[in-house]
């Protein structure tokens, strides 16, 4: 039996920053099992925030170099993506190396245990037959791939976990889901020349979204020639034997896809964690009380694993830190409200606050903005003004939420943050210089047309 | 009815950080007595059973320097 003052259930981005702020906040002498299996750092820096976004980015280029923006400037444009990928790949690598393993060196404190943990009682877990008993427990067991269960679908597929593998281009790659991954990777491929076919059983892409948002962005997807079919429901999954794959749905039967990449959402990886034996309630996912405190008074969850409508890299790691500043006699929560969102497609879709569509749940009375991207010089500027931006306010002129369908607008979404976590008004918006010309200016337009109509107005108008 | 309340103590490194860590925990309303080890890093907390444990961690003696966690909580 091995004893420690902090047992981590999951060395991802919630149980690598919660082991780094207990370490940093006891002097380094908390003593701290670290477990988990797999690359050190999970998903993010391995299969998931780090390769996605140097995909998208690099595909980005490729695309302009082929299709340049500008008059007169014409470019070569050729690929070699065995050799982009190899570059990926040892990106990853280094991210990892630099970002993960040198770093957790310097915690002494820390021991990294290889293996998958389960609960024996509810203070005591066991790892490869050893067992760890432990003051406290943050779990951080993060989220996997969610396979759906249609006919034909086993071993001709690949996820997010496996997609990094391949070395040549797709040629005809179907995208079965619509959320974030889904939309990036489908963004990204189309971009690099693959044929790209999103199935989806809904007829919404990114739920979580309001459709004023999804459908320009839709626009803006098909034409960077992406191929949608929604509402489309999938019976069959057929191969031919010759390497190709052909889908059969509702509608008819799509044929010739060289890829089929299953996007269709993630579910906690809670299951092998023997939690009743340690009193620890479950739903879609661990459930918490306001600090991270689950049904267990010792045991705190923390990232993807918890039973929350969000998953994403920023949000675990704050979870992570958070569990720890209670464990510690803290008495912090996160409102999941202010946590801000963003799609890497391009033009970026970025959101703070709330949607539509929660405050009519809510019955809160709100109104709304909305100003297309066409009024933004520097939208215009960088041939890339088809998206909008919109502010939802209370009648107090308080900022409700801001959601952004434009370049950079993850770069920028941070206005918003400040806007929402400190409740100011479309006024404190207007009144804050921006830097011109920026894409930034979109969102402090979209404030001046609650008080103006902004067609009547000159870029220097404040 | 008393109980004795098990802190693990971080960040205490001379006998002067001890009596610093004794004193918060004494000036806390319902405590008897603190028995505050430094070669442990522990201190074991006498208190009215009417204290609730989680409070003593939020004492301003462990709002800086030192920090506490909650260790075990027994009815004497
Ligand atoms: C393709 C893709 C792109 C993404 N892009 C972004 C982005 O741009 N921005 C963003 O913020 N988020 C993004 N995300 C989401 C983000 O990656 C996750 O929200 C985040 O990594 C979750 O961190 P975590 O620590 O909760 O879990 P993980 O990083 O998944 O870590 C969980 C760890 O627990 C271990 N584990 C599981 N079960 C056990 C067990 N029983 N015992 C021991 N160890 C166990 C696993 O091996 C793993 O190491 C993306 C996700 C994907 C898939």
């Amino acid at each position: 039996m091995n004893e420690y003052d902090l047992a981590i259930i999951g060395w991802g981005a919630a149980g690598f920053a919660a082991a780094i702020k207990a370490s940093e906040l006891t002097n380094n002498e908390m003593k701290i099992a670290l477990i988990g299996h797999g690359n050190l750092g999970g998903t993010c820096v391995n299969v998931g925030c780090v390769p996605s976004k140097y995909l998208i980015e690099a595909s980005k280029v490729y695309k302009n170099l082929k299709n340049p923006l500008y008059a007169g400037i014409s470019g070569d444009g050729s690929l070699n993506f065995q050799e982009f990928m190899e570059s990926l790949r040892n990106f990853v690598s280094d991210e990892r190396t630099i970002k993960y393993e040198n770093v957790i060196k310097n915690f002494k404190n820390v021991d990294l245990i290889n293996g998958s943990a389960y609960f024996k009682n509810n203070n005591t877990v066991y790892v490869n037959d050893t067992e760890i008993r432990a003051t406290n427990f943050i779990i951080a067991t993060g989220s996997r791939p969610l396979i759906p269960d249609i006919m034909g679908l086993n071993n001709n597929y690949y996820t997010s976990d496996n997609i990094w593998t391949i070395k040549d281009l797709p040629e005809k790659i179907a995208i079965l889901g619509s959320g974030e991954v889904a939309i990036e990777l489908a963004y990204a491929f189309s971009s690099f020349g693959s044929e790209v076919h999103i199935f989806n059983r809904s007829n919404r892409i990114l739920k979580n979204f309001d459709d004023d948002i999804t459908s320009e962005l839709i626009k803006s997807l098909k034409e960077n020639h992406i191929n949608f079919h929604l509402g489309s429901k999938i019976f069959k999954i057929n191969d031919s034997g010759s390497g190709e794959t052909s889908i059969q749905t509702e509608d008819g039967i799509y044929k010739g896809f060289s890829h089929i990449l299953v996007a269709t959402g993630r579910i906690p990886n809670i299951d092998s964690l023997n939690l009743d034996k340690a009193g620890i309630m479950y739903k879609n996912g661990i459930i918490v009380d306001n600090h991270l405190k689950t049904t267990n008074d010792i045991v705190y969850a923390a990232g993807d694993c918890v039973d929350q409508p969000i998953k994403l890299e920023t949000l675990a790691g704050k979870q992570g830190v958070t569990a720890v500043n209670n464990i510690l006699g803290g008495n912090e929560s996160i409102n999941l409200h202010e946590v801000p969102w963003a799609v890497f497609c391009e033009p970026n879709v970025a959101s703070i606050g709330y949607t539509e569509k929660e405050l009519r749940d809510k019955n809160i009375k709100y109104r709304t903005r909305i100003i297309g991207l066409k009024n933004v010089v520097k939208a215009n500027i960088l041939k890339n003004n088809s998206g909008l931006a919109k502010i939802i306010a209370d009648d107090e002129n308080k900022i409700l939420g801001i959601h952004v369908l434009a370049p950079n607008a993850a770069e920028f979404i941070i206005e918003g943050v400040y806007i929402i976590k400190n409740k100011l008004t479309y006024n404190d918006l207007i009144n804050s210089m921006h830097i011109f010309p920026t894409v930034s200016e979109s969102i402090k337009i979209c404030g001046q047309s609650f008080i103006r109509d902004v067609s009547k107005m000159s870029c220097c108008m404040d | 009815m008393v109980k004795t309340i098990e802190l693990r103590v971080y960040g205490m490194t001379c006998d002067d950080c001890v009596l610093h860590v004794k004193t918060g925990l004494l000036g806390a309303s319902g405590v008897k007595d603190a028995e505050v080890s430094l070669k442990d890093g522990t201190a074991l907390v006498h208190a009215d059973d009417t204290v609730k444990p989680e409070t003593l961690l939020s004492l301003d003696v462990f709002r800086g320097k030192y920090k506490a966690q909650l260790r075990s909580v027994k009815n004497e």
